[in-house]
């Protein structure tokens, strides 16, 4: 068993359309990274330059905000992550 | 009290257990500000007059541009280069005369949000960029009146209601700025978000139902699914932490 990531719509132009991907890590942060060695191309749609979050992403943990502090967030196999993004449109 | 033309009017949602005569006399009573008269503001004040909720103030300093006319369904081909609070108004005046839609072609900034949004029972956020939301967070929470966030990119939308003190606002998830872009969106994207704002606030003014309270409703039309996502007040929120 690995943790799910759900990938917003506008991410899943990396992953060849696919809503979803396995991962292995033991907090939000690590699983995020596999998932950016899976799809390299994702990593400037996910991190700023500093490596911490781009402020348009949000992160769900078991359909729970994860803010603040979202990459140490731990999880365990079997857990859910969705990387959804802040809308302004309207 | 209602009229006879308005037991007539709303007959079909007076019959709705839930709102009855009780129900649709509140709505009448009801002040509601709608920031936006564009893609989210059309629907929303659309439905909310033809509800019957009793008053409403449009706020828009726009003008009506070809290229709105995909999504913002209260302007229409003649409206080109009006104001968008006047050709929605003439379209809701239309629509039912008994509301009293009260309109300014205003720019909503830090210096007129309170006045423009005092003396109101609840938000609306129909905009098109986040600095303006959150201003509008900030005074609504300053104001403690609700606050119905909804936005739209694509096919994607989310909606989420905001009780100052008792719930989380949108800036509790603020991470910092972010840069403003032109946003793609379909017309059918707007009317879904839009509708559901319209249903918060149909069902706070008649004390109904279960509110978006603390959780964020996101929605993807292309795959046609919900997905509800829990949050939760942020201790250190710079617009609601003192409540």
């Amino acid at each position: 068993m690995a943790v799910k990531v759900n990938l917003h719509l506008t991410l899943r132009q990396f992953t060849n359309g696919q809503e979803m991907v396995e991962v292995d890590g033991k907090t939000v942060g690590e699983c995020l990274k596999n998932v950016v060695k899976k799809y390299p191309a994702m990593e400037s749609s996910l991190f700023a330059k500093n490596g911490k979050l781009s402020n348009i992403v949000e992160i769900y943990l078991n359909l729970q905000s994860a803010y603040p502090n979202e990459l140490a967030r731990p999880v365990k196999d079997g857990d859910e992550i969705h990387v959804t993004m802040m809308l302004s449109g309207g | 009290m209602l009229s006879s033309e308005e037991l007539d009017r709303y007959d079909r949602q007076i019959m709705i257990p839930q709102i009855g005569e009780k129900g649709q006399e509140k709505l009448k009573k009801a002040k509601v500000f709608i920031a936006g008269a564009g893609g989210l503001g059309s629907p929303v004040s659309i439905y909310l007059t033809a509800a019957g909720v009793g008053h409403i103030r449009l706020v828009d300093h726009d003008t009506v541009d070809l290229t709105n006319l995909n999504r913002q369904v209260a302007h229409w081909t003649s409206d080109v280069g009006r104001k968008k609070v006047e050709s929605a108004q003439e379209k809701l005046n239309k629509l039912n005369p008994n509301v009293t839609v009260e309109t300014m072609s205003v720019t909503i900034a830090e210096e007129n949000a309170s006045e423009l949004m005092t003396g109101f029972d609840l938000i609306v956020d129909a905009m098109d960029n986040l600095p303006t939301r959150y201003l509008l967070n900030k005074t609504a929470i300053e104001l403690g009146v609700p606050f119905v966030h909804g936005a739209v990119n694509g096919f994607q939308g989310r909606v989420m209601t905001v009780v100052p003190g008792k719930t989380a606002c949108l800036r509790c998830l603020y991470r910092g700025p972010v840069p403003a872009s032109k946003f793609p969106v379909i017309g059918v994207t707007p009317a879904v978000v839009a509708c559901i704002q319209a249903t918060e606030v149909i069902k706070y003014l008649a004390g109904i139902g279960e509110l978006l309270e603390n959780r964020l409703l996101a929605y993807d039309g292309l795959s046609l699914k919900f997905t509800e996502f829990k949050v939760q007040r942020n201790p250190e929120c710079e617009h609601c932490a003192h409540l």
